[in-house]
């Protein structure tokens, strides 16, 4: 076996105190006299309606338009995948077919302060229909539209200009009809401008130099990472058959109560300290270096849903969620007790202590593998068919769940940092101390006196 | 020195628990049909939701209190489950009569007379006479999630199985995985009817905090007997062929019964504080949350054990009947050859000796 050196227990257990710190606090600056958000913490994760309240609107058809019950199914299931485009992933949506009414509800606090309910209520509503037409003027012929776009994303790439400058731009694949409309319509206006609008609003004109028969094209026009994504997601959920207009619009107090939040952080307090109690007494050393490496593994979960990482965007925190980091957590403690109690079985026939730490690793990895994998494949498979890109779409059309989506990423994140922490990190850190001539005593591995 | 060790046959106690559960499921399926109607949220049926709007601040829970009172006395509403929900119109000012707004939710789509609406707006107009209680609107809504949700979730949940029992067959091809895997996945079944029948019994509302709770114990069962089947893998790596299945796989459970004993108490440690704390809170939507998770959690657990393991070895053993049978009459029928034979060669010798 390498020997794992001294230090690395106290590398590795500095690396998660302050992950941890950091995911947990945040870290904030001020300059002059705004307060800056270099890292976000526990307190910047969005949470679901029932522990914050939220935001209630009551959506109509513009100019009286009788819409049908089809239309209306439309409607919901691009509405659906807006909200989780938006990374809202607890919402409600009621569409009303008699009087032709959809009442939605998301989440917002009151003081939050980087999102905007108003403007998340006027983009809803809008029709957000993606088209090319011809020449640079509105009135311009229809060349495309949205409908013809087979997935739209958001990437970064090399300017036209300068092949050393890069930018976000969003590409656009199109369907089997899309590819060849765009084939006639580039090499009917050769030499001409295209123009390529969202809704009333003009996202960029170029030029055509050549008829384009490869299926694909690219949106330029400043943007930035967000609002690439944005307007990918916008493509993506499809417009809306008509405009809507917000009938009427007011604010829900969360249904928990506003102590609910309080109570869940108590009660995560108590937990870890009963289940570290639980482990040192069940496990000793092991047990206690499988509680730091708990920490850390929920660090890295509480900063993939905080946006504490700035590609992963901050995400809505709802019951099913925390289910998922529930599970994630079972599964990582499970990860540790699993090895430990090999080690406890290798040392009771006698061998040395960095014997029984090594056969006791290797021994348990399958099991742990195989568990952590099962669960992997759960996770994906709701969040393909719940999520906003969704397989089973062509059965159900554009429907996406936000909640069984936040229970597959909370759990995903989960069992990924499982791996990392639970897996890696803990056992660098078990080699590690086992160096330490006071910490080798076998009974504090679970073993006989010796 | 060995290691002290449980000595539990699992194995041979197994119709005991299967007479457990299937006791369990049945007792919970008729209290189910006779008195304890499955109770469903307004997101899956969908319901009437009606609005009043009033001024002031009166306390949430005398309002509760008043509507449920009087919907007592209404005998077409006498069992209906209304879900409140408080919310400010923006757009009025503080001191307007029309600031505040309580939704009553009604589930299902038995209509809401108007003079229904009528006597609850009467009752609140009583009890509180100052705050102008009044009517705003009544809409009929559809499911948030409707069927067809639930039979994407019914794809989901096979497409997972499916995918599972393969991974499982892949991988434990040494002892048999497809078996396994399809044993693993009755465990969860029934994991998740038990998961069903505590919200059936305790009377909660199948909602959002169902989907959270079967979605749990989907991974928590999976990965549990996983585990076991782990242990069973290795086992019959270094046990010998004559091990019996049975003796093999009762090994294996008391070799992980610590682990599957620990495991389930740090995560009953996680969800057991959590409903300790909403339950000093009174915060019933999250309790609604963690007593079936819990009692998930446990019958996970036991599901591995006392389901999924001796399910499998009854099938192992019932194969390997089969293959004897197949054993014993080819056996037979080569005998009956060979004896033929013998027979023909006697002859011939017969006649050589003539």
């Amino acid at each position: 076996m390498k020997k794992i050196g001294k230090p690395v227990f106290f590398i590795v257990f500095v690396l998660i105190a302050a992950l941890a710190y950091t995911s947990i606090f945040g870290v904030y600056g001020e300059n002059g006299d705004f307060d800056v958000t270099y890292i976000k913490g526990i307190k910047d994760i969005r949470w679901g309606i029932d522990i914050n309240g939220g935001v209630e609107a009551v959506f109509a058809p513009a100019d009286g338009i009788d819409a049908d019950e089809t239309q209306m199914e439309d409607i919901k299931g691009i509405l659906d995948s807006r909200l989780v485009g938006q990374n809202i992933t607890d919402y409600e949506v009621y569409p009303d077919y008699e009087h032709d009414r959809i009442t939605i509800r998301f989440p917002w606090k009151s003081d939050e302060k980087d999102y905007d309910p108003d403007a998340a209520i006027a983009e809803l509503a809008s029709t957000s229909e993606l088209t090319f037409r011809g020449g640079t003027e509105q009135s311009g012929e229809v060349l495309l539209t949205g409908k013809d776009v087979k997935r739209a994303y958001a990437s970064y790439q090399q300017t036209s200009s300068s092949k050393s400058s890069m930018e976000y731009v969003v590409g656009l694949e199109f369907s089997d009809e899309g590819k060849e409309k765009f084939k006639t319509a580039t090499s009917n206006y050769v030499g001409k401008q295209i123009s390529i609008w969202m809704d009333d609003e003009l996202l960029s004109a170029p030029n055509v130099n050549e008829a384009i028969d490869s299926g694909n094209a690219v949106i330029t026009g400043n943007f930035t990472s967000k609002t690439a994504t944005a307007l990918a997601n916008k493509i993506n959920a499809g417009a809306l058959p008509f405009k809507l207009v917000v009938e009427s619009y007011g604010t829900i107090s969360p249904s928990l109560g506003s102590n609910a939040l309080q109570a869940m952080g108590i009660a995560s307090i108590i937990a870890l300290a009963l289940i570290c109690a639980f482990m040192l007494i069940m496990y000793r050393l092991p047990g206690f270096i499988a509680f730091i490496a708990l920490v850390g593994q929920l660090s890295i979960s509480v900063a993939a849903v905080s946006g504490y990482f700035t590609i992963f965007p901050s995400f809505t925190m709802t019951i099913p969620g925390i289910a998922g980091l529930i599970l994630s957590i079972g599964m990582g403690v499970d990860a540790n007790i699993i090895t430990a109690e090999r080690i406890k079985d290798e040392l009771w026939t006698g061998k040395t202590l960095d014997g029984c730490i090594r056969n006791g690793t290797k021994g348990s990895f399958s099991a742990i593998f195989d568990g952590n994998v099962t669960v992997i494949i759960v996770a994906i498979i709701l969040i393909l068919v719940f999520g906003p890109a969704n397989i089973l779409s062509s059965l159900f059309g554009v429907s996406t769940t936000g909640l069984i989506y936040a229970f597959g990423y909370t759990l995903l994140v989960g069992v990924i940092a499982n791996f990392i922490m639970g897996v890696a990190a803990s056992r660098l850190m078990l080699r590690s101390v086992s160096g330490y001539k006071f910490l080798r005593n076998k009974r504090l591995y679970g073993g006989a006196k010796s | 020195m060995m290691r002290q060790r449980f000595h539990i046959d699992f194995i041979g106690k197994s119709k005991i628990f299967f007479c457990i559960s299937l006791g369990i499921m049945l007792v919970s399926l008729i209290l189910n049909v006779v008195c304890l109607p499955t109770i469903v949220d307004i997101q899956f049926t969908g319901g009437t939701i009606i609005k009043y709007n009033y001024g002031g601040e009166p306390s949430h829970k005398n309002i509760e209190k008043i509507v449920n009172e009087t919907l007592k006395g209404i005998d077409a509403l006498k069992n209906e489950k209304v879900d409140f929900s408080y919310s400010e119109n923006l757009a009025a000012s503080a001191d307007d009569t029309t600031k505040h707004i309580v939704s009553l939710q009604f589930t299902g789509n038995k209509a809401v007379d108007i003079s229904h609406k009528q006597a609850i707006t009467d009752a609140l107009q009583k009890g509180y006479p100052k705050n102008s209680f009044a009517e705003e609107s009544s809409t009929a809504v559809d499911a948030s999630k409707g069927a067809n949700f639930f039979l994407k979730c019914i794809i989901a949940v096979s497409m997972a199985a499916v995918i599972m029992i393969f991974y499982v067959a892949l991988r434990f091809r040494k002892i048999g995985g497809l078996s396994a895997g399809v044993m693993a996945v009755i465990a969860l079944i029934h994991d998740l009817i038990i998961v069903y029948f505590v919200f059936v019994l305790f009377r909660m509302p199948l909602n959002d905090n169902f989907i959270a709770v079967v979605l749990m114990i989907l991974g928590y069962s999976l990965n549990d007997t996983i585990v076991i089947y782990d242990r069973v893998r290795e086992n019959r790596r270094k046990s010998g062929p004559k091990t019996t299945t049975a003796e093999l796989v009762n090994n294996s459970l008391n070799q992980c019964f610590t682990r599957t004993i620990c495991t389930s108490i740090t995560t009953i440690i996680a969800i057991g504080s959590v409903l300790v704390v909403s339950l000093i809170y009174g915060i019933s939507s999250i309790i609604s949350f963690a007593l079936p998770m819990m009692i998930g959690l446990i019958s996970g657990s036991y599901s591995s054990i006392c389901i999924a393991a001796p399910l499998w070895v009854m099938w192992k053993n019932h194969q390997d009947k089969k293959k004897a049978e197949k054993r014993k009459n080819g056996g037979k029928k080569s005998a009956k050859k060979t004896e033929k034979t013998q027979k023909a060669d006697m002859t011939k010798k017969e006649e050589v000796s003539e």
